[in-house]
């Protein structure tokens, strides 16, 4: 098999996870081969950018980090699986009317959001801001996005609406945030047997109430606490 | 009521016609396929491998019609070109550009719009309610919406005939025209059975089904393995779309199925005022395809776009508007969708989405201030999907990724609120142009105060089922589904693009069958109401060209 590294079992982005031991790659040989092909592909070490320019790389890459809480490795590669579908423009046909398609919004949108950058106190480039000021700039976007606010011109939910949009489809089409959230991907041609609340199939595994691999029976409502307020003290942090 | 196969056959053979060796495509009937020349004058050109053109080909073609139907899309094979992968679905959307405006924008693509032999039918999830007998007067009986020039029973007898075909699986329906299914409900997964034990706690009728998912066995098609990717294609040939229940028997009676045409203007003759054919683009080339008589099924957006590019100096604001009615009436079902959290393990994943609905609300309650109702179904939303909910309550960064990774968790509901048709909710000609250079549709959507009371009322309403089932947090996000209008069906010409008949007003041999045609819509998902149309339609075009005559002399 070359679609991973005998390390590379279970794999979850950044080691987070609740399902530890889950890997959805142990059942590509139970997927149909046409599935399989398009699901290893995302796999594939990526090559070189062919859509963002070094300078829009530089915007985006930190954005979708944040956007995504992808702060160290393992990461999914969000920004190459983003560039590979605007450099053939796959987008899903439509567009606001009061917006350019999606390949020139994303370029606009990312220079407005390092014109912002500049604005701060010292006008230093997105790239190179704090993680927690890039934090309050984009979080100042979504602020707009919020209150119904237009930005640069544009409906700042419209923008909002597309970076995530683009983030989340590519970082949750791969097998290891799969992994992470106990999804099981394709299931052409095995389906399921058990249906049901609490009901499981032999080869999925319950949410054992752990994180990062160590066992920690935390609530959800206190996960999602903790979460919050990981995010608050940096917006708080740079805000006040 | 139960199904007589032999009955079903002897009028659609289809489900007999794929494999039975675990493949699911017929190639030889492609292969045999009848292929007409540009030059031949077929009796029907039909733009469209929908739910609409799908049918009606396939009924004309049985009654000895020759038919051609060309679709923009390609002649779909599930075992090779579609996957059981959300991401890996693309392929089956309509993503030609598109532009989308007013108070209130419709997302399209992925949505709502289909592309390729089948149409949405490939990717909607399956649910085939009928619609209400009230639906098609709402506003003799509500002073909202429209009436449509036909009534339920009209419809009824087709709604039997397509229930029987697809088939349609479910419990007894106790709403509306009481019915039953030909198939016995399916077994329900996690969110199925959270929506019933919310419903019955919380005295809201819930019912199994109806779906277009075969239970058992029929024909050569199998059973569903409960593998819950609806939404991308049915790989198994379980879930209905014409691709497997009407274009195998319309090839096998000599129709033709011209794949990847996308129709770019219907030809007319100015001094007779009638349709001769359709100019099409076909890898890379223009061709001209001569015909009897056109009818036109590429859907709300689409269709309205076709008949505007069509503009000739005698129908200078395009076919069938001379009363500026084209384009116009466009819907969109109110789609909030409610999500609750479970200590329980759902897996919403597993099994069709399509599961249980309710149409407990669906009539107007004159002790509320707003009309009409709504529908509430499962959805079963996978990852990319669920993030989507997840992003649209403002979530980012590490309290999406918590959420998200809650997802085993969550259950969820659809509603379906039945927004009003309003003139100006349309669909227009853009000044940019797609790669065919030819201008894109712009569609224009804005809501009314009864489409916004009704979205609150349907969110309340699957919060209580939820609450009432344990959920312990509900997060909602508001969704659009579905579309139909903008070539509506009407007594005159004044109101709308079509006639009873599926006729365009002041056109003599121009049809649109297809979900343009519907003046109202209801709670309920159209797919099976569209088909019902279409065969409405083809049973009177057969009848008539049975007695010799043409549309010139047929008056209904």
């Amino acid at each position: 098999m070359t679609y991973r590294s005998e390390d590379q079992r279970a794999v979850t982005p950044q080691d987070r996870g609740r399902f530890p031991g889950f890997d959805v790659l142990d059942s590509v040989d139970v997927w149909d081969q046409v599935t399989a092909g398009v699901v290893l592909d995302r796999l594939a070490l990526p090559g070189s950018l062919a859509f963002f320019t070094e300078g829009e790389a530089s915007v985006a890459g930190p954005l979708l980090d944040l956007l995504l809480a992808q702060d160290r490795e393992p990461r999914v590669p969000v920004l190459a699986l983003i560039d590979a579908r605007l450099a053939v423009g796959e987008t899903d046909g439509w567009h606001y009317d009061d917006m350019p398609e999606d390949a020139e919004a994303w370029r606009k949108a990312l220079a407005f959001l390092d014109q912002d950058a500049r604005l701060r106190d010292e006008g230093r480039d997105f790239a190179h801001l704090t993680r927690d000021e890039q934090v309050s700039v984009v979080q100042a976007v979504q602020d707009l996005s919020s209150e119904g606010k237009s930005w640069h011109g544009w409906s700042a939910t419209h923008v909002w609406s597309l970076w995530t949009r683009y983030a989340c489809t590519a970082f949750y089409s791969h097998p290891w945030t799969w992994n992470e959230i106990g999804f099981p991907g394709p299931a052409y041609p095995r389906g399921y047997l058990n249906l049901g609340v609490n009901a499981r199939e032999h080869w999925e595994i319950s949410d054992t109430g752990t994180e990062d691999s160590n066992v920690d029976p935390v609530t959800f409502a206190t996960r999602v606490e903790r979460a919050r307020n990981e995010h608050q003290r940096a917006v708080g942090e740079v805000g006040s | 009521m139960r199904s007589n196969y032999r009955a079903i056959r002897s009028r659609n053979e289809s489900a007999w016609l794929v494999p039975k060796d675990g493949t699911r495509t017929n190639h030889q009937l492609r292969t045999d396929m009848r292929r007409y020349q540009d030059d031949d004058e077929v009796d029907l050109v039909v733009v469209g491998a929908g739910a609409g053109g799908g049918v009606l080909t396939q009924r004309l073609a049985r009654a000895g019609w020759r038919v051609l139907c060309l679709d923009a899309g390609p002649f779909w094979d599930p075992d090779t070109d579609w996957v059981s992968d959300e991401r890996g679905a693309h392929t089956l959307y309509w993503t030609e550009p598109r532009q989308i405006g007013g108070a209130d924008p419709v997302p399209l693509g992925s949505n709502n719009s289909g592309r390729g032999v089948g149409g949405s039918m490939v990717h909607y999830a399956g649910y085939t309610p009928r619609f209400h007998p009230s639906d098609f007067r709402t506003h003799s009986a509500d002073g909202v919406g429209a009436d449509w020039p036909i009534s339920y029973a009209d419809l009824k007898p087709f709604y039997e005939l397509i229930e029987q075909e697809l088939p349609v699986a479910g419990q007894d329906w106790p709403w509306g025209d009481a019915h039953s299914y030909p198939h016995h409900a399916h077994p329900v997964g996690g969110n199925g059975d959270i929506f019933l034990r919310g419903a019955r706690a919380a005295g809201i009728e819930a019912r199994v089904g109806p779906v277009a998912i075969a239970n058992g066995r029929f024909g050569n098609r199998p059973h569903c393995i409960y593998r819950g990717f609806c939404l991308q294609g049915c790989k198994v040939n379980a879930k209905a779309s014409p691709l497997i229940t009407h274009i195998p028997d319309a090839l096998a009676h000599g129709a033709e199925i011209r794949s990847d045409s996308m129709v770019t203007r219907v030809a007319v003759d100015d001094r007779t005022g009638a349709v001769t054919g359709v100019h099409y683009m076909r890898g890379g080339v223009e061709h001209v395809q001569r015909a009897r008589a056109v009818a036109v099924c590429g859907y709300s957006i689409e269709t309205p776009r076709l008949l505007l590019l069509s503009a000739t100096a005698r129908y200078p604001h395009g076919l069938g508007n001379e009363h500026d009615q084209l384009g116009r009436y466009l819907m969109v079902q109110g789609a909030p969708q409610t999500a609750g959290r479970f200590d329980d393990e759902i897996r919403m994943y597993k099994g069709p989405p399509p599961e249980v609905s309710s149409e407990h609300f669906y009539e107007t309650d004159p002790a509320k201030p707003y009309k009409r109702g709504w529908s509430i179904q499962t959805v079963s939303p996978l990852p990319i999907t669920w993030s989507e909910h997840v992003t649209a309550q403002g979530h980012w960064g590490a309290p999406l990724r918590e959420y998200m990774r809650d997802y085993v968790h969550w259950a969820t509901l659809g509603a379906l609120c039945e927004y009003l048709p309003q003139a100006d909710n349309r669909v227009t000609l853009a000044d940019e142009k797609d790669r065919h250079g030819l201008p894109v549709a712009h569609f224009s959507y804005s809501q009314c105060e009864n489409d916004k009371q009704l979205t609150k009322a349907a969110t309340a309403s699957m919060e209580t089922i939820l609450k009432a089932a344990g959920a312990t947090e509900v997060m909602t996000i508001d969704r659009y589904a579905h579309l139909v209008g903008g070539a509506r069906m009407a007594a005159r010409a004044e109101d709308g693009v079509v006639d009873h008949a599926h006729r365009v007003f002041g056109v003599p041999n121009l049809y649109v069958v297809d979900g343009s045609t519907l003046p109202t819509q209801g709670s309920a998902n159209p797919a099976l109401t569209i088909m019902a149309l279409a065969a409405r339609a083809a049973d009177r075009l057969i009848r008539h060209s049975r007695r010799g005559m043409t549309e010139a002399h047929a008056e209904a």
